[in-house]
């Protein structure tokens, strides 16, 4: 076992790019620290320090690194998205908890779940544009696709807002359900799904000024998105139901389930579309499903809490095309 | 170890999504999942705690005790039921519920002013690069402030009134130290918390260094006759070294429980002056008779009694109206 594992590491971390295509990154957030996985393996390789309470990760617009948010040291490491080395700490971004660059690169918002704001910087350099302070929790981040918008679930408030970008001003702030987290613009550009971790099931909104259009049934705790192909069919992480939906959102109904205990929160697909990886926030855990068979085939053992799932890419990604948004959607990982 | 963690996990995961969380989830508690998910492992952890001194502590304190068994033995009952509640996280539960959202908002308005806690970090790069050093460290300066925390509680007229009770006991076993009253563990957590995220201790830490230091202050307050020698005796607090800043005042020593406040390391008291070692053995307890009627009371009569007597301290009309 112990050769597997020293060939493990030396495999995913002897600067291969086909090893490093091969790695997983996953944040504890609970102990301070990043695991990095072999996807083939299944086994955790090693394990790096990092700030105080790490969530999410998201790509930089130019493809080139991955930003790690502390919430708790109010920074934001940079990762080299090829090799894995760190790039650089990005000082004063306080309470980074999710956060995204919008489509057209231009800013970068982070969402303070644990202060009550939600920052809003110029991309270039991380200057921080606009602080609005908003009761509620903010939660998760979602982008239109004109870059002129940024939408925040507040989870505590039940409330979904929309703040222009260029003035960093509050657009609206409505009800849309209990515990609104995690939220997705959808390719048209014309509906928001959100995820009503207070409730079973998830909402469709209109993003022009937040209206309710419709909802749809999937489990006790609906949390948080992951799109399949082309975003026509979106993964819901439901953490109280323990399961893992898949959604058509052409015709929005549940096309398949899985079960997915101890909490299941962020979620990634392996670069081949083959798999699902799901962090077990309370297993200290993360499930690997195959997607065509809709069944869990792995739960492998990593730090306390882990929350943020991140596939490394390989060398030959080059830089992001097209948008690269909030840290729960798909361009993340193209 | 994995295998360990797994079985701990998987119970904690198991009574949280059968039994609290649901609960959560039904009265639209969700902003409280994460934290109740912690809060069943802090009622485990306090299982564990109370095996520990139940079976581990208390077969020193039978095999070898400092004092005999005497009448007062049926004082400790009250003591134990106050490691229950603390320990079962129940006073803890009311406590976090109350601190919470105040350290919230007190954080909330630290950064309206623009003002973000340095973190230790900031000062000391390399311990972002080590766990252990890191933890190490955190627990030293967590036990620094307990230390100045407890020189107050002794130095405050109306906080001794809350402190006076855990200091009441004639009786001083392994059971002793969560004899407090609700206000003044409120008073206590509410410090150690606000001084934990200004240095940033991780919350997951946090219950490891209060599990630790919890017990070995249990440990201090233990009936037993153990000597650890010049160096042990220095490095990590005993009972006897505790045991004396409990002592019974008399004419010869009126200041005798000014003296080793130390939580968990001796090291503060040695270093500020505090420290006392000799070998004496004295009777512990209260010289006030009116703290000392503690002792023929339940919780629910001492929590009363106690209030009342940290309202006269604290407001000095009530305390001439009763005077008079």
């Amino acid at each position: 076992m112990r050769k597997l594992v020293f060939a493990a590491i030396a495999l995913a971390m002897g600067a291969g790019e086909a090893a490093r295509a091969d790695a997983v990154l996953v944040l504890n957030s609970d102990e301070a620290s990043y695991s990095i996985l072999s996807r083939s393996s299944r086994i955790e390789l090693a394990r790096y320090p990092v700030g105080r309470e790490p969530h999410h990760v998201i790509v930089t617009p130019d493809g080139k690194e991955m930003l790690i948010g502390s919430t708790v040291t109010n920074e934001l490491l940079g990762l080299d998205i090829k090799t894995g080395e760190r790039t650089r700490v990005v000082k004063d971004v306080i309470d980074p908890y999710h956060m995204g660059f919008s489509p057209n690169g231009k800013w970068f918002v982070t969402a303070a779940y644990r202060l009550d704001h939600v920052d809003i910087f110029h991309a270039d350099g991380y200057r921080l544009a606009g602080r609005i302070f908003i009761d509620g929790l903010p939660s998760h981040i979602a982008f239109d696709a004109e870059s002129k918008t940024v939408f925040v679930t507040l989870q505590q408030s039940g409330r979904l807002a929309a703040f222009d970008l260029q003035t960093q001003t509050l657009k609206w702030n409505v009800p849309v359900g209990n515990a609104p987290a995690g939220i997705v613009m959808l390719p048209d550009n014309k509906r928001l799904l959100v995820a009503l971790t207070g409730e079973d099931g998830i909402v469709v909104v209109d993003p022009k000024d937040g209206g309710v259009q419709s909802t749809l049934q999937t489990g006790k705790g609906a949390h948080n998105f992951w799109p399949q192909g082309d975003g026509r069919l979106y993964f819901l992480s439901n953490r109280v139901e323990g399961t893992i939906s898949l959604i058509d959102t052409t015709e929005m109904k549940v096309v398949g389930n899985v079960r997915v205990p101890g909490g299941p929160d962020c979620m990634a697909i392996t670069p081949d579309g083959k798999e699902l990886w799901v962090t077990q926030r309370f297993l200290r855990r993360v499930a690997v499903i195959d997607i065509e068979q809709l069944r869990v085939v792995a739960s492998i053992p990593v730090g306390k809490s882990p929350h943020g799932v991140f596939m490394l890419q390989s060398g030959a990604a080059g830089p992001a095309r097209g948008p690269v948004r909030a840290a729960s959607t798909a361009e993340d990982q193209k | 170890m994995r295998d360990l963690i797994d079985i701990w996990v998987g119970l904690q995961t198991w009574i949280f999504e059968t039994a609290v969380g649901p609960v959560l989830f039904e009265f639209g508690l969700m902003a409280w999942y994460e934290p109740g998910y912690n809060a069943v492992e802090f009622v485990m952890l306090g299982v564990v705690q109370i095996v520990v001194i139940a079976v581990g502590m208390r077969f020193f304190e039978r095999r070898w005790p400092l004092e005999k068994s005497g009448k007062d033995d049926r004082l400790i009952l009250v003591d134990q039921i106050y490691t229950l509640l603390n320990k079962l996280g129940i006073v803890p539960l009311a406590i976090f519920v109350v601190t919470y959202p105040l350290v919230q908002e007190i954080e909330l308005a630290v950064r309206a002013w623009g003002f973000a806690p340095p973190r230790l970090e900031r000062i000391l790069p390399w311990l972002g690069d080590n766990a252990l050093a890191s933890f190490l460290l955190y627990f030293v300066l967590y036990d620094f402030a307990a230390y100045w925390l407890h020189r107050a509680q002794h130095a405050f007229p109306w906080w001794w009134a809350l402190h006076s009770l855990h200091h009441s006991q004639r009786r001083m076993t392994v059971w002793t130290d969560d004899r407090n009253h609700v206000v003044d563990d409120l008073l206590i957590t509410l410090a150690l918390v606000l001084f934990s995220q200004l240095v940033g201790v991780q919350p997951g830490e946090y219950v490891i260094i209060l599990m630790i230091g919890r017990l070995v202050e249990s440990w201090s307050h233990a009936n037993v006759d153990m000597n650890f020698g010049w160096l042990g005796n220095r490095l990590l607090v005993g009972p006897r070294f505790h045991r004396l800043h409990h002592a019974l005042a008399s004419p010869e020593e009126r200041h005798i429980q000014d003296h080793n406040f130390a939580p968990v390391f001796p090291i503060w008291d040695i270093l500020f002056g505090t420290a006392i070692y000799d070998t004496r053995n004295r009777p512990t307890g209260v010289a006030d008779p009116a703290v000392d009627n503690d002792n023929d009371r339940g919780w629910i009569a001492q929590q009363i009694t106690v209030f009342w007597r940290f309202a006269r301290a604290l407001t000095p009309k009530i305390r001439r109206a009763t005077a008079l």
